[in-house]
């Protein structure tokens, strides 16, 4: 039955994440220096802590050493720490994503117990997924309801020799790149239909990482080159994987950590205006008993529980497919109508809450500059909102793609 | 009804223009780079333009400026932003002073401050009017003796003592000359109890502090100004003891401070940030290709570059009408109408000419954020509940 009330145990680990990202994450992410878009350095030891607090692992399953969190739970938390810090909320909920599908969907005993271990044992051991190649363009746009020319063809290459997968190809916008101890490969194994995935190890020889320097992305990022790269013959994934990896299982449908992440940002730029207005006095009286400044306040709080509800929606679908199959639940891509509606309540969220702070909201060394920042890296990663909406039309015209594994590269 | 521009005006239109893609577009994206605030400032091309007259043009013929109407500020306004917003800032600053010393102040203090103004290229002029704890209370003054400004000025003898802070104040880290609003009466409403005085930077006891951070207009800076009993001349008060308010308005009957230019200032160049993204959007449109095909083919890509064309256009109309009447010397709340309209336009263009670029995988191109970043300056000034209630307090007061 369709339900949002949190359990206990969902409410409690809310409740932990809060208190958590008040003491350890907001007081350095908001000092000035950190603040600043042109300077923007990772916060390792907020990183670490949240990782010793398991968030790394967030969704592995409980047999395998995770804490088994569904999809409600893990956007719940993503939506936390980006209250804090969007960067750690994205590192953190790719791996955590990234941990179930690899050691619970797609490894086989002997790669899980190659993989497993490290990955449990080290705390700034991160996943990765590098799908994406340079030039790749996953946008819709003009092949909108109709046949894509082509597909988009996998260009880095996985071929036998001897026991070993010999890799080479560059892969760029890589999430997590500069921090992950284990890649995820989309490669073409030379003569297979299909695209596969491969398990190469950061330390693999002939694998190197070039941080993107202010990326339009949240967390880290950055181009993946493997040359001449060998690995063992057991690292090849099952031939599901690829479409599990890219989302082109279900596109549209995944779990929509990235609204929730961008959730949070909104959420953050709300509450600091509403204690601000609380404070500030102007006019004989605090800003927020000014008609012009409730109403900004109001709308803020509507649309952000409207986006919540979307995201929440597409999370627990995401839990329960059978919501969808017994019509309780729409069957349209819920994770984009969540993705449009949220990024867009944001970036008007992020803008009125600084209109709040007047100058002080332009001010780079101040929290608003960064949300608004953060707000409009969300309305434009990916594909765009334009893009997200000839997706929805698609699906709502019955129109069936051939190539959606070659369209969804990019991932939702 | 004509819309034609003189001669004149379209000379100044096409020697801005020039200067505007020979001079500033090239060093626009390098000064947006620059990552501490102080150092964004360039007197390079602040001296190449007040040679070609864009420092001192609102100065009047007799005292050496150039004499241009507001038609003409317009335009030149408007090309200069379609290069760079904030270096457009930066030039009419120094016109939004240049007529309030002409409106405002006495014959004697324009020939201590006019002539050597306009013979210095490094000369800017700013005004200090915000401070920490007063923002919308200086832009709507209350009665309450206890709102508004603090900084003090207290009469010992031919000297005035001033004591307190001013932020955000617009190129107060550059200016040579300030118009300084402080408090000579703490006991009535700042309305009746402010004076406005004319304070050079190398005044003792003056001097400025941080460098604020902007996210745009990063060219374009504003400071901190500390007074410790910095020292003023009884001579530099701008009208009478307790006018700051009346005076700063001048003849245009606007009693808001220099707003009668500044309105139709961030409205002009709001325009230009508009032309620049009309202009780019149209040319990105037309060569980038997905698929083969450009982008333009798409009609949502259509869609999109006629909307801002459409808004940018409405917004010139408005802007040059605006111009119009100030020479006509026709006041009304338009100019401040345009200015809340041209923060909703600059604002909503650059937003879709960045959804017609898009990301390039991770990376946004530069010009494009840069833009936005300006653009959404006017939010806190042009566009936000105080501005726009200010302007329809104008309104009523006219109806």
């Amino acid at each position: 039955m369709y339900s949002l009330q949190l359990g206990p145990e969902q409410l409690e680990i809310r409740d932990t994440i809060r208190d958590f990202v008040t003491r350890e994450i907001k007081p350095v992410a908001l000092k000035a220096d950190r603040l600043d878009q042109c300077d923007r350095t990772l916060l390792i030891d907020p990183l670490d802590q949240a990782s010793r607090m398991g968030l790394r692992s967030l969704a592995l399953s409980e047999e395998r050493g995770g804490a088994g969190a569904d999809a409600l739970t893990s956007c719940i938390v993503t939506e936390e720490l980006a209250a804090g810090d969007a960067d750690i909320a994205a590192i953190l909920s790719e791996s955590s994503r990234l941990a179930h599908i690899l050691f619970d969907q797609c490894m086989n005993d002997t790669q899980r117990d190659a993989f497993l271990p490290k990955f449990l044992d080290g705390e700034r051991y991160h996943l990765a997924f590098a799908g994406r190649e340079p030039g790749n363009d996953t946008r819709l746009g003009v092949n909108y309801h109709r046949p894509a020319d082509r597909d988009a063809v996998v260009k880095t290459t996985a071929t036998k020799s001897a026991n070993d997968w010999i890799v080479n190809g560059v892969k760029d916008c890589v999430a997590n790149a500069p921090v992950a101890g284990l890649f995820a490969v989309l490669v073409q194994i030379p003569g297979r239909p299909h695209a596969n995935v491969v398990l190469v190890p950061t330390d693999a020889p002939g694998v190197s990482v070039r941080p993107h320097d202010k990326p339009w992305q949240h967390g880290t990022c950055g181009e993946v080159a493997f040359k001449d790269c060998k690995v063992p013959a057991a690292n090849l994934l099952g031939d599901d994987a690829a479409a599990t990896l890219t989302g082109a299982a279900a596109p549209g449908r995944g779990i929509p950590l990235l609204q929730a992440l961008n959730l949070g940002i909104g959420r953050a730029a709300y509450e600091a205006a509403l204690d601000y207005a609380h404070l500030r006095v102007q006019g004989g009286r605090p800003l927020i008993e000014h008609q012009a400044i409730g109403t900004k306040l109001g709308e803020m709080a509507i649309k952000l529980e409207i986006a919540r509800a979307a995201v929440w929606q597409a999370a627990w679908a995401s839990d329960h497919p059978e919501a969808i199959a017994d019509r309780s639940l729409s069957d349209l891509p819920l994770t984009t109508i969540a993705q449009v509606f949220t990024s867009e309540t944001v970036m008007r969220t992020a803008k009125d809450a600084a209109e709040i702070f007047g100058a002080m909201g332009v001010m780079r060394d101040m929290p608003l500059a960064k949300y608004i920042h953060d707000a409009r890296v969300c309305m434009h990663s990916g594909d765009g909102n334009t893009d997200a909406r000839l997706r929805v039309a698609e699906e709502i015209a019955g129109y069936r793609r051939a190539d959606k594994r070659a369209m969804r590269l990019a991932g939702e | 009804m004509d819309f034609t521009l003189s001669n004149e005006q379209r000379s100044w239109q096409m020697a801005a223009r020039k200067f505007a893609d020979e001079e500033i577009r090239p060093i626009s994206l390098e000064r947006d780079t620059i990552s501490t605030p102080r150092e964004t400032w360039d007197w390079d091309i602040i001296k190449k333009g007040s040679k070609l007259g864009l420092r001192t043009m609102a100065v009047p013929k007799e005292w050496g400026g150039q004499g241009t109407d507001f038609v003409t500020q317009a335009l030149v306004m408007t090309e200069l932003a379609k290069a760079d917003s904030a270096i457009s800032k930066a030039f009419s600053q120094n016109w939004k002073w240049s007529h309030l010393i002409s409106a405002s102040c006495t014959e004697e203090q324009k020939q201590r401050f006019l002539p050597a103004f306009v013979a210095d290229d490094g000369w800017v002029l700013g005004k200090g009017i915000t401070e920490p704890s007063a923002g919308s209370d200086n832009r709507m003054p209350q009665d309450d003796p206890k709102t508004g400004i603090k900084l003090r000025a207290e009469r010992k003898g031919d000297e005035w003592i001033l004591n307190g802070e001013k932020a955000f104040i617009a190129n107060a880290p550059v200016g040579k000359l300030f118009f300084i609003d402080a408090r000579t009466d703490m006991t009535v409403p700042p309305k009746q109890g402010t004076t406005l005085f004319l304070v050079p930077s190398d005044t003792p006891g003056f001097r400025i502090g941080k460098v604020f951070n902007k996210s745009g207009w990063r060219f374009y800076q504003n400071g901190e100004m500390i007074f410790e009993n910095a020292r003023v001349p009884h001579a530099n008060v701008v009208g009478e003891v307790g006018g700051a308010v009346k005076k700063a308005g001048g003849a245009g009957g606007d009693t808001t401070g220099g707003d009668l230019f500044g309105d139709l200032e961030l409205a002009a160049n709001a325009l230009g940030i508009c032309d620049d993204a009309c202009a780019t959007a149209l040319k990105f449109a037309k060569t980038a290709k997905q698929g083969g095909q450009a982008l333009f083919a798409q009609q949502n890509v259509q869609l999109q570059i006629g909307k801002i064309n459409m808004l940018t256009e409405a917004l010139r109309s408005f802007v040059m009408r605006v111009a119009w009447e100030h020479d006509m010397k026709i006041h009304s709340a338009n100019a401040g109408l345009a200015m809340n309209y041209s923060g909703d336009v600059a604002n909503e263009v650059t937003e879709l000419y960045m959804e017609i670029r898009g990301a390039e995988g991770c990376h946004m191109d530069h010009h494009t954020d840069k833009i936005l970043r300006d653009a959404f300056i006017w939010n806190h000034l042009a566009s936000d509940s105080v501005s726009r209630m200010k302007v329809v307090r104008r309104l009523a007061a006219a109806a």
